[in-house]
């Protein structure tokens, strides 16, 4: 779920925006030029992996991949997400275009913790490495709806029943993540495992 | 390692464009690329570089573009050592074309990408402009100047990456198979543009009707050796020396006439319609055709029409080959056949009208095999590939376990279960993605583009095992060979209608299809003859080599 | 809790029968309108519709916003939006739709990609429209609906007003997004978002990434494609789950080995580091009198709404 316009008040869109702004400033600095096509690239992958809906129930689900964008492109993870996002505002309406900085926070920030946090528990066995793809996607997803409810409160006590629903409606969604997750990294791991190994993925 | 004997005018006064001294290339994983490679090219040259996928031909070619930095030999251009970080001089006289057209068109418009290059080699804007929209007009773009490489064909952003190329007028012309997947009126285009190019030219090919007369040298790559160094006329006509290289296309020439013969079918059991009219002409088949589209017409999304008013059947255990241009609507008409679009008309299975509910049934026996062989592959190993199929449709484990292990042995590929399908060679996806197909017992195969691609051997084996399967098949398909020696029926499509529907012999002779239809087969007809000629004059090296 | 509010209006039986008859009608209405729309999505072939929008379709108008320098334009319209955004009343929001429509209108862009915004959004605003009333704080002077039969669930006036004017302001933002970006080619737009600050190197990644999700998307469709032929019916279930792993891991594993192919396509057409621009075309005078007149209109919707919250009440 991203935020549309007009919900977060003014102060909140502006600092989301500003500590946006110092995240892809940081990863554009630190960012090789010969990664800068590559970011891109898997960036678009990852975009059009989030359109495919699953089934769930009667209803259907996407997915919002901070944990795996986070263990695959670790700290460029919140430079594509921002891109991925951007675009996703310009083409779809996936969010608004004024609210991109608390929606890029909202989701960048997962993954950048959901990278590290990868690396330090993935382990050496195909087991492990799903288990830990299923926590970080899980992981990742939760932050993402904590951090949808924790700015959907500043925008004022009105917002805070509406925040308590977002997080329920959330939990079938990192149900769902944590196992395609886990999917998605043994797979990774049987046939490309390079690709999870940190820095491979660029160099 | 054959001494260089080409046949053009000495050189030797100038140093070569490249000089290769015992060049030696290993990739990371510890696979050899190259192998002492030495060679020298000049200036004006035209080579063919042939060899089986694999044996190193685009690992030589990136060394000279400075792709793959030299790891050990000397790898000279002009004199002086190829350098390999961004943005060398070099790269601005070297164009590269590579096979994918998608990953050289990155930039938002046609006219963006094929200006990429000369704005990179610092060209005022003017020229740019110029550049741009003379070599978009040579290759007959100009009118897509502003579109975006997505709303190309595959043909048309073929010529639009051979056009970026082009645009930075490099010295040296270095091609990647470029005419896999495109149709004869396509790869004619392409030809008469390299005919005309006046710089050094390098093509990686499989097919050597396409090089002949366009080349003059070829250079044979065996397991990153080179093998052979001599005039491709030369080549072509000594089929010992083909087959000795693994370039074996004897296969090929048995001669699409004496295919027909065998294929035992005589004209007179077709009856002739109206040819010219365009109109659709019946299959004399009598009985109950196995599936069936009646009056059927598609349109895309978008409201461009692909298929108008097609009547379409196959009868059981016959085998038909659908050709047209690119673009004329034949996925189009496999995907119709599958059920995945629906259109207006009818789609009949064993005479009964197929409703949405009951796909799942027409999927269990008509099986697959698209043109893109690695979008149909997604499981971590060969024996879950294939056992995918199976599992879905809910048969008992042991049954599964034993059509897995009888559709890879159709396929020769027992022995692969626990290999990863991505690593596989083009040609052994192309075999696991039948294999896949097979699984589930169809009684239709439909194989979409399946040579493209490949080099010889795989195309041999290919060959080998379609005419091995005993089901109806539905092959689409430009290649020649693989028309006449599978198929006694064919139809031909045309802006999405059927144009003929007679017999493949009739086909192979139908000298009006060219100006109807924009098929330019005469040349690979011509190509057939010639090499028929050669190897009649030479049957007796074959028949050695076959003993 | 009640204490706190100045003013309940219980409605009685037949009044909350009534309010009830009324939000089913509506209700159904609006999925029998969403169901008509995805059959018709559904069926020309029968595949899920993951298409991604082309932009820049009808980018060769000629109207106030075609005309406009993208660079000048893409500025002056995300000001506005933010201005919009800033909005604090119900009233003044909803004139903001209204010069918002007109904007369209001028545009003459199409309404089509424009209802598919406006889906985009709905569920986040319908989420917003149903949940507030019921959630909001409860403050002094607020009005509140005790609905027969959902006594324990107050209606909050005040809550219905916040969500309405989320929804006004979310809809005229969506409304200036197709003046904003349909009426230049893609490229020309997000050279316009250089004049924003955004750095050239951010720029041309969006732009690669634009790109090639047409080219994900159809590899992705056809992977699909080939499992749904061989079998595989999606259900919510571990089965699926995996393979839906193993088709995301296939997809990111060829978009990885594409961009070293990508990346070499580039580096042997003379890349070194940053992609060349093209010319740009001078900005006009006629350019940021287009902007003053944008800028002045939302300028002014903002005073007003400071200034006059109600000028009906």
């Amino acid at each position: 779920m991203h935020i549309a316009d007009g919900v977060l008040p003014f102060s909140i869109t502006a600092a989301g925006y500003a500590l946006t702004v110092c995240g892809v400033g940081i990863s554009l600095r630190t960012l090789h030029n010969e990664d800068l096509p590559k970011i891109a690239v898997v960036t678009a992958s990852f975009f059009v992996a989030s359109l495919v809906h699953l089934p769930l129930g009667p209803t259907s689900v996407h997915l919002l991949l901070p944990g795996i964008v986070g263990a695959l492109l670790g700290s460029s993870s919140f430079l594509s997400i921002t891109i991925g996002l951007f675009l996703q505002s310009l083409l779809f309406q996936f969010g608004g275009l004024t609210a991109l900085g608390a929606n890029a926070l909202m989701m960048g920030t997962p993954a950048l913790i959901c990278g590290w946090l990868f690396r330090r528990i993935r382990g050496q066995t195909r087991t492990s490495n799903a288990v830990a793809g299923a926590l970080v996607s899980g992981i990742g997803t939760m932050m993402a709806a904590c951090i949808l409810a924790a700015l959907l409160m500043t925008a004022g006590e009105d917002f805070w029943g509406v925040a308590r629903v977002a997080m329920i409606a959330h939990i079938p969604v990192i149900v769902v993540e944590a196992l395609v997750g886990a999917g998605i990294v043994s797979f990774l791991y049987q046939v490309k495992p390079e690709l999870l190994i940190p820095g491979a993925a660029s160099g | 390692m054959s001494a260089p004997s080409n046949n053009l005018p000495p050189v030797e006064s100038q140093p070569p464009l490249f000089s290769i001294r015992q060049l030696t290339f290993t990739y990371p994983d510890g696979t050899p690329g190259l192998q002492g490679v030495t060679l020298d090219i000049h200036t004006g040259e035209r080579i063919a570089l042939l060899g089986l996928n694999g044996s190193g031909k685009s690992t030589l070619v990136r060394h000279l573009n400075g792709l793959n930095a030299v790891q050990k030999g000397i790898c000279l251009f002009e004199g002086r050592n190829i350098e390999s970080e961004p943005g060398a001089v070099l790269r601005q006289r070297v164009g590269l074309l590579f096979q994918d057209p998608d990953d050289q068109l990155f930039c938002s418009t046609v006219y963006e990408d094929v200006a990429f290059g000369p704005r990179n080699q610092g060209k005022d804007e003017a020229r740019v402009d110029e550049l741009v929209r003379g070599t978009l007009a040579a290759v007959s773009l100009d009118h897509l100047l502003c579109k975006s490489a997505h709303n190309l064909s595959y043909g048309q952003k073929k010529r639009a990456a051979l056009a970026a190329v082009l645009a930075m007028e490099p010295d040296v012309l270095i091609l990647d198979e470029p005419t896999a997947n495109l149709d004869p009126f396509q790869e004619r285009l392409i030809r008469e543009l390299l005919a005309g190019y006046a710089g050094t030219l390098i093509i990686i090919e499989h097919d050597l009707f396409f090089l002949q007369g366009l080349c003059d040298r070829a250079l044979v790559l065996v397991e990153g050796r080179v093998e052979h160094d001599c005039p491709l006329d030369d080549l072509l006509q000594n089929p010992r020396l083909l087959i000795a290289c693994g370039l074996d296309f004897t296969f090929r020439c048995t001669g699409p006439d004496s295919a027909a013969a065998t294929a035992g079918l005589k004209p007179s059991r077709i009856i002739h319609g109206e040819k010219t009219g365009g109109d659709h002409l019946r299959s004399p088949r009598t009985g109950e055709p196995f599936i069936e589209l009646q009056r059927y017409s598609y349109r895309y999304s978008d409201g461009t029409t692909a298929l108008r008013d097609i009547s379409f059947s196959l009868f059981t255990g016959e085998t038909v080959a659908l050709i047209g241009e690119n673009g004329a609507g034949k996925s189009t008409l496999a995907l119709s056949l599958l059920g995945l679009y629906r259109g207006d008309g009818h789609l009949l299975l064993a005479g009964e009208q197929v409703s949405e509910s009951e796909l799942s049934r027409l999927w269990q026996r008509v099986g697959m095999v698209f043109q893109h062989s690695t979008e149909q592959l997604f499981c971590p190993s060969c024996r879950e590939e294939v056992a995918f199929g199976p599992r879905q449709v809910g048969l008992t484990d042991a049954e599964v376990e034993h059509r897995t292990q009888e559709a890879l042995t159709l396929v020769r590929l027992n022995g692969y279960e626990e290999r990863v399908p991505l690593n596989m060679s083009h040609g052994e996806q192309k075999r696991l993605a039948i294999a896949a197909a097979l699984s589930l017992h169809p009684d239709l195969l439909i194989l979409d583009e399946p040579t493209a691609g490949l080099d010889l051997r795989s195309e041999a084996l290919l060959l080998q095992i379609l005419s091995d399967l005993p089901m109806t098949k539905l092959l689409i398909t430009h290649d020649l060979t693989f028309i006449s020696r599978l198929s006694r029926r064919t139809v031909v499509l045309h802006r999405g209608r059927i144009i003929r529907d007679y017999a493949t012999s009739e086909f192979l002779n139908d000298r009006r299809l060219e100006e109807i239809a924009g098929l330019d087969y005469g040349y690979k007809r011509c190509c057939y003859q010639a090499m028929e000629k050669a190897l009649e004059k030479r049957s007796d090296f074959v028949q050695d080599n076959q003993l | 809790m009640k204490n706190q509010v100045s003013k309940v209006i219980v409605l009685d039986t037949l009044e909350s029968s009534a309010l009830a008859i009324v939000t089913v009608a509506v209700v159904s209405l609006l999925v029998v309108l969403f169901r008509r729309r995805k059959k018709h999505r559904y069926s020309d072939n029968r595949e899920p519709d993951w298409s991604i929008p082309v932009l820049d379709a009808q980018s060769d108008g000629s109207s106030f916003f075609h005309s406009w320098h993208p660079s000048v334009k893409v500025g002056t319209l995300c000001a506005s939006c933010f201005l919009i955004v800033s909005l604090n009343t119900l009233t003044w929001s909803l004139a903001a739709v209204g010069i918002c429509i007109l904007a369209v209108l001028l545009a003459r862009t199409p309404w089509e990609r424009l209802s598919r915004r406006l889906v985009a959004i709905s569920g986040f605003l319908a989420m917003l429209v149903v949940l507030l009333p019921f959630t909001s704080a409860v403050r002094p002077e607020d009005t509140v609906f005790l609905i027969f039969g959902m006594e324990n669930w107050p209606f909050h006036q005040r809550g219905l007003i916040v969500a309405l004017t989320i929804v006004c302001k979310a809809v005229s933002v969506v409304l200036l997004m197709e003046p904003m970006l349909a009426t230049a080619p893609f490229s020309r737009t997000l050279q316009g978002f250089s004049g924003l600050g955004l750095p050239r190197k951010l720029l041309s990644m969006i732009a690669l990434c634009h790109r090639y999700l047409f080219v994900f998307r159809e590899e992705i469709l056809y992977m699909q494609r080939a499992m749904r032929v061989r079998g595989f019916v999606p259900r919510t279930n571990l089965a699926t789950m995996r393979i839906m792993g193993n088709c995301f891991g296939m997809l990111f594993i060829r978009s990885f080995e594409r961009t070293e192919r990508i990346y070499e396509a580039m580096l042997s057409r003379g890349y070194r580091g940053s992609f060349p621009a093209g010319p740009e075309p001078p900005k006009t005078v006629y350019d940021f009198i287009k902007a003053a007149i944008c800028l002045v209109i939302a300028l002014l919707l903002l005073s007003v709404d400071r200034i006059m919250p109600s000028p009906l009440l």
